[in-house]
C-alpha cells in the first residue's frame, strides 16, 4: 500500500482515531458519565466510517429517475444501517444514564474506583447482609 | 410448499409481539400478565417442533422477508443446528418463565413485574432472531435487543448491587457491540453485501485479506464478550449471581450460548472453513483462551462461598468446552459443541433455579448454609444433584454425551493437549459439584437452619426444576435420536 492511498482514504484514519479516543475514554476514565461519553464517541466514529463508505463526491440522491445511472448515486444502504444504529445507540445511552442516576442515588458517587471499593468492603464485612431477600 | 415455510418468522415475532402487547394487558388486568407471557413462548416452541419434522438435515431453510430475494432483502435462514438451538431457547425460556410466577414477586414489586415479563419475552424473542437470521446486520440488531433487555433484567430489582452489576455488564457489552458494528462496516466495505450466504462466496473471492482478518478478530471479540469467553468474562460472575434467579438461568443457560453460536455461525457460514489464511490465527488464539477458561472457571468455582457465584464461574468453564468443540473444526467437535449448548443450558438453568428455590424458601445464598438442606427440601436437592451430575459429565447424562463428542472431535483434530484439559475440567467440576452435594446430603444441619417437614418449594417452582433435571438425563439416554442428524448437519458446514 502506497502513501498516496493512505492519504486518499484520510476519512478512514479520522474514524479510527475517533474510535481509539472513545475506547480510551471508556477504559481509562474513572467518571462513569465520561465513560458513557466515550461510548458515544466510539459509536459516532463507526457511524462516520460507515457513512463515508457509501459517499460519492458529487453523487445524486438515490431516487430512480430516467437518465440517471445507479453508479452516479450515493449508496443509500449505509445510511439506512446508520439510522438503525443511531436508534440502538440512543437506547443504550438512555439505559446507561438511567443506571447512572440509580447508582448516584444509592452510592453518592460517580467514581468507578469508589464503586469498586464499596463492593470489596461489602464482601468483607457482612455476608449476613446478603442473606436477606432484598439482595 | 405448505404453511410451514412461514414458521421461522412466526417463532421470532410471536415473543417480540408479546413483549409489546403485555404492558397493555398489564394496564387492564395485571393478574393475567405472568400466564399470558408464557403463551407466545409455548406457541413458538410448538411451531419449532412441527418444523423439526420438515427440516432438511443438510442445507438451509430460507425465508425471505417481504419476498425480496436474498442479496437485497433480509433473509432468515435456519439450518438444523440453528433450529435445534432455537428449540432449546424456547424450552428453557418457558421453564424459567414458569419458575418466575411465584419467585419474582419476592424480588420485584408493583409495575416492575409487568416490565419484567415484557423484557423477558423481548430477551427470548431476540435470542430466537439472533440464532435464525441470515443477514449480518440483522444479527447486530438482534444482538443489541438481546443486550439491552439483559442489562435491564439484571438491574430489574433496582437495588445497589444489581444496578452496579448491570452497569458493569453494560460497560463491557456496549463497546463490544460497537466492535461488531465496525466489523460489519469493514465486511461491507470490501464485499458490498450483508447477506451471510452471499458474503461466504464474496469473501472467498475477495483479495482484501488484511481487512477480513481485522473484521474477523473484531467479530470474535464482540461476540466473545456476549459469550463470556475468557478473558472477556469479567462482567459474568457479578451479573449472573446478583440477577434474579430465573434471569440468572436465562443468562447462563442461553445468552452466553447464543453468543458462542454466533461465533460458530460467523466462522462456518460467513468466513467458511476454506478461509484458513483469514481465520486460522484467531481460531488458534480462541482455542488457547477456551482452554484457559476451562481451567480458570473450574478453579475459581472451587473457591466460591456463594452458591450462585460458584455456578456462574462454572459457566465460564463450560463456555470454554463449547469453544474447544467449535475450534476443533471436526464434525464430532461441532456436534459436541451444539449438544453441549443443550445440556449445559438445561443443567445450568436447573442449578440456578434450585439456587433460586433455596433463596425463595429460606433466603440462603452461601454454600455452607446448605448443610443438611436435604431434610427440608428433598425434591430441590435431588434435582440439583441430578443436574450437577450432568455438569460433571458422568454417564448417562447428556453432559457425558456432549463431552464424549468434544473429546472425540479434539482427538480427530490431533489436539491431544486440549483433550487433557477437557478431562481436567471434568475433574474440577466434580470437585465443586460434589462439595455442594456433600453439604446437602451428608452433613447435619446447623441449629435451626433446616427442619424436616418444613416448607418445600412451591409446585410451580418444582415442576420447571424437575423438567430441566430430567431433561439432562433423558437427553443423555435418548441422545441417539439427535446425534446422527447433528453429525450430518455439522458435516455439511465443514
Amino acid at each position: 500500500m502506497s502513501f498516496s492511498n493512505l492519504f486518499h482514504n484520510y476519512h478512514y484514519i479520522g474514524a479510527m482515531i475517533l474510535f481509539c479516543i472513545g475506547l480510551y475514554t471508556v477504559i481509562m476514565r474513572r467518571n462513569i458519565i465520561k465513560k458513557i461519553i466515550g461510548l458515544n464517541i466510539m459509536e459516532t466514529s463507526v457511524f462516520f466510517f460507515l457513512i463515508s463508505i457509501g459517499f460519492l463526491e458529487g453523487g445524486l440522491a438515490p431516487i430512480h429517475v430516467e437518465g440517471v445511472e445507479a453508479s452516479q448515486m450515493v449508496n443509500p444502504l449505509p445510511q439506512a444501517l446508520i439510522l438503525t444504529g443511531i436508534v440502538v445507540a440512543v437506547s443504550v445511552t438512555a439505559l446507561a444514564l438511567s443506571m447512572v442516576i440509580l447508582l448516584y442515588r444509592q452510592y453518592g458517587t460517580l467514581d468507578v474506583d469508589n464503586l469498586m471499593r464499596e463492593e470489596a468492603e461489602e464482601e468483607e464485612e457482612t455476608p449476613q447482609e446478603k442473606e436477606g431477600m432484598g439482595e | 410448499m405448505g404453511a410451514y415455510r412461514h414458521f421461522p418468522i412466526f417463532m421470532i415475532t410471536l415473543p417480540l409481539l408479546g413483549a409489546v402487547l403485555l404492558p397493555i394487558l398489564g394496564y387492564y388486568r395485571r393478574r393475567y400478565v405472568p400466564y399470558a407471557a408464557s403463551l407466545p413462548l409455548l406457541a413458538s416452541g410448538v411451531l419449532g417442533i412441527l418444523l423439526m419434522n420438515r427440516m432438511p438435515v443438510e442445507g438451509y431453510l430460507s425465508y425471505q422477508m417481504g419476498s425480496w430475494p436474498p442479496p437485497i432483502g433480509i433473509e432468515i435462514s435456519i439450518d438444523f443446528l440453528a433450529l435445534f438451538v432455537m428449540l432449546v431457547i424456547c424450552g428453557i425460556s418457558l421453564l424459567a418463565l414458569v419458575f418466575s410466577w411465584r419467585y419474582i414477586s419476592k424480588e420485584v414489586t408493583g409495575g416492575r413485574i409487568i416490565a419484567y415479563y415484557s423484557l423477558f419475552l423481548l430477551l427470548s424473542g431476540s435470542m430466537l432472531g439472533f440464532v435464525a437470521t441470515g443477514d449480518i446486520f440483522n444479527l447486530f440488531v438482534f444482538m443489541e435487543i438481546l443486550a439491552i433487555s439483559s442489562y435491564a433484567l439484571v438491574a430489574i430489582t433496582g437495588n445497589r448491587n444489581a444496578v452496579r452489576a448491570a452497569f458493569k455488564y453494560l460497560l463491557m457489552g456496549a463497546p463490544s457491540s460497537i466492535m461488531v458494528l465496525l466489523a460489519i462496516g469493514f465486511l461491507y466495505s470490501v464485499t458490498g453485501s450483508l447477506n451471510m450466504a452471499d458474503l461466504a462466496t464474496l469473501i472467498s473471492q475477495s483479495g482484501f485479506t488484511q481487512v477480513l482478518i481485522v473484521s474477523y478478530i473484531l467479530l470474535v471479540i464482540g461476540f466473545g464478550v456476549k459469550a463470556a469467553l475468557f478473558p472477556l468474562h469479567l462482567w459474568l460472575p457479578d451479573a449472573h449471581s446478583i440477577a434474579p434467579s430465573p434471569i440468572s438461568a436465562m443468562l447462563s443457560g442461553l445468552v452466553v450460548e447464543v453468543g458462542a453460536f454466533a461465533i460458530l455461525r460467523i466462522t462456518f457460514s460467513v468466513f467458511t472453513v476454506g478461509a484458513q489464511n483469514i481465520i486460522g490465527g484467531t481460531v488458534d488464539a480462541v482455542s488457547v483462551a477456551a482452554a484457559a477458561a476451562v481451567l480458570f472457571g473450574g478453579i475459581m468455582a472451587i473457591y466460591q462461598k456463594d452458591l450462585k457465584m460458584m455456578i456462574a464461574y462454572s459457566t465460564i468453564s463450560h463456555i470454554g468446552y463449547i469453544f474447544l468443540g467449535i475450534t476443533a473444526f471436526t464434525k464430532e467437535g461441532l456436534t459436541g459443541a451444539v449438544y453441549h449448548m443443550l445440556d449445559h443450558g438445561l443443567a445450568k438453568a436447573c442449578l440456578f433455579l434450585c439456587a433460586g428455590a433455596f433463596i425463595y424458601v429460606k433466603g440462603y445464598r452461601r454454600i455452607d448454609q446448605l448443610k443438611g438442606a436435604w431434610q427440608q427440601m428433598p425434591f430441590t436437592c435431588a434435582a440439583f444433584a441430578l443436574a450437577a451430575w450432568s455438569v460433571i459429565g458422568l454417564p448417562p447424562s447428556a453432559g457425558f454425551i456432549s463431552k464424549w463428542y468434544l473429546i472425540v472431535g479434539n482427538i480427530e483434530a490431533g489436539r491431544e493437549l486440549y483433550v487433557v484439559i477437557l478431562l481436567v475440567g471434568a475433574v474440577l467440576a466434580a470437585v465443586y459439584c460434589f462439595r455442594v452435594i456433600y453439604y446437602m446430603f451428608f452433613q447435619p444441619p446447623e441449629e435451626g437452619a433446616w427442619e424436616s417437614g418444613g416448607p418445600e418449594a412451591p409446585v410451580s417452582m418444582l415442576v420447571p426444576v424437575w423438567v430441566l433435571s430430567l431433561g439432562t438425563l433423558l437427553f443423555g439416554v435418548f441422545s441417539y435420536l439427535f446425534i446422527q442428524s447433528l453429525l450430518d448437519a455439522a458435516a455439511f458446514l465443514l
